[in-house]
């Protein structure tokens, strides 16, 4: 099954001036279930562009995407959020915890709008699993930044979505803390999650299967790199 | 997302920034601790003063018959009233007008003096039927009340108020002694309960009672009443009753319309409704004030919501990521408006009514709560939440995700 299918995505912005800006031209590509891809490219090259859409944040200007089987393109605004609820985990290069929130009620945000009932035991397990069960009542401005990475890793799988999206994870981190993060997410990978990780870092981009490398809006290359993946 | 979930979760982010918090709702705690204040005293009086006009008149369940046409102001005395109304009268009304119970039949003046021994006051006197301490509900502290036996037999027996007792006797035992009323000697059968103050503060106890028959045989030597009392079965029923004693009372004055009457019925619970209602001029002032207040907190609660609007666009960003709808953001945001506009609403009805028994205490009053303001101050507290809320709310909802999440 593929969990991402896009074909012929464009993506065109206004400037202040009114003068279009094309960001994505034309970008066609299918990421398998399972998989763990790496985007690469310079500032400005598009990748941002594409995660939103991939993620759902954003709808391509013209082209189609498919998510999990279902087509995501022209959805309004309202479906799409319950297509991130349920289909897609987020991770940012800074974190973006809730300041004002505990490590466990970051990680239990996404189901508040699930409409299930509130479920601090799995919260409090996700945390556990990514080694911060002893932190869980500290708030979010008490951790170290590998250590908010990886309650915001916990957060993105607290719907269980099939697909985690992560922007530069590392960015903010030092070495050591980047590279467990690093490893958490290839563990993620390994049990069976779809991982887009976008990135310019080529330490990083060496964990991934694949790597697609975007240039001024469209693909560059588009290379399987198996040797690094470990049965 | 369930509303218990909704309201706790607003509930820990206003906890969690106490202070921004407190500043939201100082406003509305203002204004509603105002209102709650203002309408409790206000009510407190209105009391009061529902409370004075019972003490003078007995009870409300009344009519009052003077002589002349209306326009009477101030207290009627024998030496400046029309001779209009006299004695048969009242036996006439009490026997021809249904849903009449008993009608008093009163002469009054108050330029006598009164002496005993070398004590000389000038009390209100008053000439009364034996049925008018009944009517009225008066009660003697010593001795007893004038007595059909009494009026029959013209004897020259009188009650007398406390100021009376007070100002005559200096503690002596007032039962069984002489005074003089207008230097004619009348012997002390009771001494009445205390009364009170009166509307504007004046005692009630200064007063004495005669038999109404001895009054004006050996006293006054009148044979018209300043006032007839004519107390009702139903109070429901005073118009129709009021409108039968007129006709009554034409027909046996013969006065013709358009001929003027030569009596006026008065209805105490008119007057009264009339005073309160001067009363509740200067409340709906003072209202408005307090209303215009509790919306400038709501101003303060909507300026500072942008504000944190526009610093939460990171958290508002990543809740649209994790999958919030537009509805669920503005629903978070209003909610944490009307919390904080109730909670201040909550807080300023204590501080108000708090302020009221204090108020009330001060002025030797039994405090009262008016209870329909305070409802309107909790609504009004909700709405202003809801209504200054909606902007703000509105502009979180269509906060960007993609602009809020960029780093």
């Amino acid at each position: 099954m593929n969990m991402i299918e896009a074909s012929h995505l464009s993506r065109t912005y206004q400037r202040g001036d009114g003068t279009p800006v094309t960001a994505l031209r034309d970008v066609s590509f299918v990421i398998a279930a399972g998989e763990f891809v790496v985007i690469r490219g310079a500032s400005g090259s598009g990748k941002s562009s594409l995660l939103n859409i991939l993620g759902c944040l954003d709808t391509p200007g013209s082209g189609s995407y498919r998510l999990a089987g279902e087509d995501v393109s022209a959805l309004p605004d309202d479906a799409r959020s319950h297509v991130r609820s349920k289909h897609v985990g987020f991770v940012f290069q800074s974190f973006n915890l809730l300041p004002r929130a505990t490590a466990v009620e970051n990680v239990e945000l996404p189901a508040l709008y699930t409409g299930a009932s509130p479920d601090r035991a799995r919260a409090q397990e996700l945390l556990e699993r990514v080694g911060l069960g002893a932190r869980a009542d500290h708030f979010a401005t008490e951790l170290s930044g590998g250590e908010q990475q990886r309650v915001a890793i916990a957060r993105a799988l607290m719907n269980d979505p099939p697909l985690l999206l992560a922007d530069e994870p590392t960015g903010n981190l030092d070495s050591a803390a980047g590279e467990s993060v690093m490893q958490l997410l290839t563990s993620l990978h390994e049990g069976g999650r779809t991982i887009v990780l976008v990135t310019h870092d080529e330490h990083v981009a060496s964990f991934a299967d694949r790597e697609i490398v975007i240039r001024d809006g469209v693909i560059a290359s588009d290379t399987v790199r198996r040797e690094r993946r470990q049965a | 997302m369930n509303a218990t979930r909704v309201i706790g979760s607003a509930w820990r982010s206003l906890a969690r920034s106490k202070l921004r918090s407190f500043f939201m709702m100082l406003g509305v705690i203002v204004g509603v601790a105002a209102l709650t204040a203002l309408a409790s005293v206000g009510e407190a009086t209105r009391q009061e003063t529902m409370r004075q006009f019972k003490r003078m008149l007995g009870t409300f369940d009344t009519l009052t018959v003077r002589p002349g046409a209306g326009s009477t102001r101030g207290m009627p005395s024998l030496g400046s009233v029309e001779p209009s109304l006299k004695f048969p009268d009242g036996p006439a009304i009490a026997a021809g007008v249904p849903g009449v119970k008993r009608v008093a039949l009163v002469q009054q003046a108050f330029d006598l003096d009164v002496s005993y021994r070398d004590a000389t006051t000038v009390p209100l006197v008053l000439g009364v039927s034996p049925n008018w301490a009944d009517i009225r509900g008066e009660v003697v502290a010593s001795g007893a009340h004038l007595s059909e036996e009494d009026d029959g037999s013209l004897a020259r027996v009188t009650v007398i108020g406390a100021d009376v007792a007070r100002d005559l006797f200096h503690g002596e035992n007032p039962l069984g002694k002489v005074i003089r009323i207008a230097d004619v000697p009348f012997q002390v059968k009771g001494v009445m309960a205390s009364r009170g103050a009166g509307p504007g503060g004046a005692s009630l106890d200064n007063m004495l009672v005669i038999p109404v028959s001895t009054a004006a045989k050996r006293l006054f030597n009148r044979d018209y009443l300043t006032t007839l009392v004519v107390q009702l079965v139903d109070a429901n029923a005073s118009d129709r009753v009021a409108e039968d004693v007129r006709a009554l009372l034409r027909e046996r004055h013969r006065i013709i319309p358009p001929a003027q009457d030569d009596f006026t019925v008065g209805s105490p619970r008119a007057t009264l409704a009339q005073i309160t209602r001067v009363g509740s001029t200067l409340s709906k002032v003072v209202t408005g004030v307090a209303v215009i207040a509790t919306l400038i907190g709501g101003a303060v609660i909507m300026s500072l919501m942008l504000i944190g609007v526009s610093e939460r666009r990171r958290e508002i960003g990543v809740r649209r990521a994790v999958g919030a709808t537009r509805a669920d953001v503005m629903q978070q945001f209003l909610v944490e408006a009307i919390l904080i506009s109730a909670f201040g609403g909550a807080v300023g009805i204590l501080i108000g009514a708090g302020g009221a028994t204090v108020g009330a205490l001060l002025q030797k009053l039994p405090p009262a709560y008016m209870w329909s303001m305070i409802g309107g101050a909790v609504a009004l507290s909700v709405a202003v939440g809801v209504i200054f809320g909606l902007y703000p709310a509105w502009k979180a909802a269509n906060v960007d995700p993609i602009e809020a999440l960029r780093s």
